[in-house]
């Protein structure tokens, strides 16, 4: 130990190899919280991603499309042309809208916007179908976005007008 | 097939599996249920590679010298 820069191995903060090993307060985490921890959980997250898909897929393969009942929406004289009444459709879980739009044609949808759900008005002054959330356009004689973020249509709900009463008889879910 | 090989092969299935997640469940929604099946078997495969990757590195890791 002629080098006077370097300390004694017993002495504090010596640098020297194998010696103050317990000041490794942290020695349980290493063990814990190391290389090869990292790689297994990491196979166990791809692992759960890849099996959290199937359940999508189960459901999409159980859940058939049953048959539409006929409803009653609206009487027509209540809804004059540029206005529009909220009803549920298929089920009361479905909100859905029918618009008399200002050119007068009758169109129905799930309100549902196909971004994350908010419910969609109808803007006549434009003539659009209109989501408050994050400003997504809806064509209302379509139902495909326009403008914003939603990207797929709004559910068509099939109509019928039976003596001045508006019935919704159907639903196309992808159309157009 | 070595460690590195391993990592790289496990870390990419992630990706695929985060990616194809949030497909799956956009198909879904929009109940394009032909593609939605096809993400869904990728995302298994990448799953089932992922597994072998791990086993793989598993065996040259704890080789004994
Ligand atoms: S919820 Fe409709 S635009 Fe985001």
């Amino acid at each position: 130990m002629t080098c006077k820069k370097k300390l004694g191995r017993n002495q504090k903060d010596t640098n020297a190899d194998m010696i103050n090993l317990v000041d490794n307060v942290n020695r349980d985490d290493d063990l814990k919280y190391n290389r090869r921890a990292f790689l297994k959980t990491a196979v166990g997250t791809s692992v759960a991603l890849g099996v959290a898909t199937i359940p999508f897929s189960v459901k999409a393969m159980l859940g058939v499309e049953k048959d539409y009942e006929r409803v009653e929406i609206a009487k027509l004289t209540d809804l004059p042309e540029g206005d529009s009444v909220v009803f549920n459709y298929p089920t009361e879980k479905d909100p859905a809208i029918l618009v008399h739009t200002v050119n007068g044609d009758l169109k129905a949808y799930n309100s549902a916007c196909t971004h994350l759900m908010c419910p969609v008005f109808y803007e006549k002054e434009q003539d659009v179908l209109l989501c408050p959330c994050h400003a997504g356009y809806f064509d209302v004689n379509s139902g495909h976005p326009t403008a914003g973020p939603p990207q797929r249509e709004l559910p068509l709900i099939e109509i019928e007008v039976d003596n001045g009463i508006v019935y919704a008889v159907g639903r196309q879910y992808r159309h157009g | 097939m070595g460690k590195k090989t391993c990592w790289a092969i496990i870390i990419a299935t992630i990706v695929i599996n985060v990616v194809m997640l949030q497909w799956t469940v956009e198909a879904f929604l929009g109940r394009d249920y032909e593609i939605l099946l096809t993400y869904n078997v990728i995302s298994l495969v990448s799953a089932g590679i992922a597994l072998f990757a791990y086993l793989q590195w598993r065996k040259v890791e704890y080789k004994k010298q």
